[in-house]
């Protein structure tokens, strides 16, 4: 293998796929950046076997040329190593040749790396990308899909299949739901898709969800998201994102949401987010977050919340309209903050349905989006 | 290593393991047992790549596709190993695996889980192993190996295929051994010697091995011709060459084996562990009878045992030596 490339382009690609490489990986060759240079252009990966960030570096596009290749071939670096030396290196191009026993020959003005690659027979192959399970979303769509759901997953491995967000697709409609058993947080949209496209089950961890949000910017330009059998990927422009998806069956969630509605309150999202967090002040430090909420009047609710060694708070919040029975329910605040918080409307509306009974807080300019919770047993 | 070379050195097991691949029925977790030195490790490569092999339609794996290859090589991201972390394999260990199977596979939906010395993994590994072990989601293979199957958890061997690994022959063995350069004299010693890793640590086993059987065989003409002498030869010689409790022990396996010699002479037996002294055992055998040889059997055997309970070691030679010359 022998090519030229650009350096500030090759620097930019190196980096890009370095994310997902780990140093402590089990298989010693997922250490490495694996090369791979054909008539098109040349391809990099990196892998910690969870994630694999692919990208691309083509010969030349409309603005110019950045790759010559004298002689296609691959091979795998190192990349604690390779990463470091390829952003210090000072000409404006690098030339990088491979000889027998997968030597490695780093040329950049002056400057001369010699490297031992390793074997790229060894490197793991990617899912081969035959199946039709593909659609289209924004990718700023994709980008908020995710941070209003990912904060919900289970950090806890008891039950390793709520530590992902499980995708569904039907008639166009994509929706995102996480839960941790005591909350669940759910967001739909419309993405491009052939209409018979059908997905159930595919569950995506969410650190791999919170490392493609990262990768991600706030761009109108559609990427491709493909589902294969182990794997999905989402298609940028010049880079692909693997993640492996997690084993075991999802539990149904479509059944949890309440149909009925005893109390129902619609009121401003910022009031209630400082209401909790003054409140939570208190109970943060009997670390249960429990806050307790009853409606008090026509248009007000009270919240309080007590610590045995510290003292209790209580605040009366006006509220747009409150319909239904009286209630008095508590619940964790923090869960309600942290959904509150990636909510994007300024005004709320909460279902309760009772005060054992799990209620939904949903923004009130639109429909795709739900928060589910527990109340907390306090008696 | 194919399924042909290791059929003639392990028919019963290999048939097992084929009769599962050929009727794709296998168990999600085998137990392979047998002492160090048998091809268990050859075989669960070999079991690993036909599970994983794209190309296989016959029990035999295709050995040249890059699944096969990479099995091999120890880096196929669906084969997943664990080999103690020093003494044992700790609870750690066993859920990074864990961790691990929740994930669908990397490149089929297919995953492979090959547990070294597995009777090396701490009470609390092997519970948490457990769990794993018995609901195994999607398709899934443990390979579990141990060369001592008791050290097992019972609830683990109960959830498991145990597929038993027959020792190898001594004189087969000693084959090999020759094969790998060894002379015929420390061939056939060394492949009666069950520690072999121990002398293999040496820095020269060949060399090693010559001057351990130099100190039996002296110590033993000691034993039975010039007693006044004994003492003085361990102090000399022994001590000085067998010198932490493993390379003890196998001196007192080299002493075993001289006095089963010295009965299978009498026996007119072959196979013998000192091929090379034949004249010095026929001469021993003439003025002994099997009744002594026997009991100075027994003191050898009373004498490693003791030697595993942390007894003195000098004490217990000078006490072994004194009970090989009276012969009771």
């Amino acid at each position: 293998m022998k090519f030229t490339i650009d350096r500030e382009e090759f620097v930019q690609g190196v980096q890009h796929v370095n994310r997902a490489i780990s140093p402590r990986s089990t298989i010693n060759v997922l250490t490495g950046i694996k090369i791979e240079a054909d008539t098109d252009g040349l391809t990099l990966i990196g892998s910690d076997s969870d994630i694999s960030i692919q990208s691309f570096i083509p010969v030349a596009d409309e603005e110019k040329e950045y790759l010559q290749i004298e002689q296609p071939g691959s091979v795998v670096l190192q990349a604690k190593y390779f990463v470091d030396i390829v952003k210090k290196l000072p000409g404006d191009t690098i030339e990088i040749e491979v000889q027998e026993q997968f030597a490695a020959t780093v040329r950049s003005g002056a400057v001369v790396f010699n490297l031992n690659g390793l074997d790229p027979e060894e490197y793991p192959r990617l899912p081969k990308l035959e199946e039709d399970q593909s659609f289209k979303i924004p990718q700023h769509l994709l980008k908020d899909m995710i941070r209003q759901t990912v904060f919900a997953v289970s950090s806890q491995e008891t039950r390793p299949v709520l530590t992902g967000v499980n995708l569904e697709i039907e008639e166009g409609k994509m929706t995102f739901t996480a839960t941790d058993s005591h909350r669940l947080a759910m967001r739909s949209a419309e993405v491009e898709t052939d209409a018979s496209l059908s997905l159930s089950n595919i569950v995506i961890p969410g650190k791999s969800l919170t490392e493609l949000s990262r990768i991600m910017d706030d761009a109108e330009d559609l990427i491709e998201v493909v589902v294969t059998e182990t794997q999905v990927l989402f298609k940028f422009d010049r880079l692909m994102f693997f993640s492996r998806l997690l084993d075991g069956k999802y539990p149904v969630t479509k059944n949890m949401v309440p149909t009925q509605t005893k109390t129902d309150v619609t009121l401003e999202r910022n009031d209630l987010v400082q209401a909790l967090e003054r409140a939570l002040l208190l109970s943060r430090e009997a670390k249960n977050n429990v806050i307790n909420v009853k409606t008090a009047g026509d248009a007000l609710i009270e919240i309080t919340s007590v610590s045995a060694e510290i003292g209790k708070v209580q605040e009366n919040i006006e509220v747009a309209s409150l319909n239904g029975e009286d209630l008095r329910i508590s619940f964790n605040g923090k869960n309600i903050l942290d959904a509150l918080k990636v909510i994007d409307s300024d005004v709320i509306s909460i279902q309760f349905t009772g005060a054992m009974s799990p209620f939904v807080v949903r923004p009130q300019d639109h429909d795709q989006m739900l928060h589910l919770f527990s109340p907390v047993r306090t008696y | 290593m194919n399924w042909n070379e290791l059929l003639k050195r392990q028919p019963a097991a290999v048939r097992v393991l084929q009769g599962g691949l050929q009727k794709e029925r296998l168990p999600h977790a085998y137990i392979f047992e047998g002492e160090a030195g048998v091809p268990k490790e050859a075989a669960a490569r070999l079991l690993g790549q036909a599970f994983l092999c794209e190309e296989r339609t016959t029990v035999h794996p295709c050995g040249e596709c890059s699944d096969c290859r990479r099995v091999l090589s120890g880096s196929h991201p669906d084969l997943l190993t664990i080999e103690p972390e020093g003494a044992s394999i700790k609870k750690g260990q066993v859920e990074m695996l864990q961790k691990e199977f929740t994930y669908k596979g990397m490149e089929s939906a297919k995953k492979v889980y090959l547990i070294h010395e597995a009777h090396r993994m701490t009470a609390s590994a092997g519970n948490s192993l457990l769990k794993f072990l018995e609901e195994p989601e999607g398709e899934t293979l443990a390979i579990l190996l141990t060369e001592n199957l008791h050290f097992l958890l019972d609830t683990i061997v109960s959830r498991a295929q145990v597929v038993t690994f027959a020792p190898l022959p001594e004189d087969e063995r000693a084959e090999e051994l020759k094969e790998q350069g060894y002379t015929n004299g420390q061939a056939a010693l060394l492949a009666r010697i069950a520690d072999r890793a121990t002398v293999e640590a040496q820095e020269e086993p060949g060399a090693w091995i010559v001057q351990a059987k130099t100190v039996v065989v002296q110590l033993t003409e000691e034993v039975q011709k010039r007693p006044q002498q004994v003492l003085l030869t361990l102090q000399e010689k022994w001590l000085p060459h067998f010198q932490d409790r493993k390379e003890q022990q196998i001196g007192l396996d080299l002493l075993l084996y001289w006095y089963r010699d010295v009965l299978y002479t009498k026996l007119k037996r072959l196979s013998l562990a000192y091929p090379d002294e034949v004249e010095r055992l026929h001469e021993e055998a003439l003025h002994t009878s099997e009744e002594k040889v026997s009991r100075q059997l027994e003191a050898i055997l009373d004498a490693k045992r003791q030697l595993a309970a942390n007894v003195n070691s000098q004490l217990l030679m000078e006490r072994l030596l004194l009970r090989l010359q009276e012969g009771f």
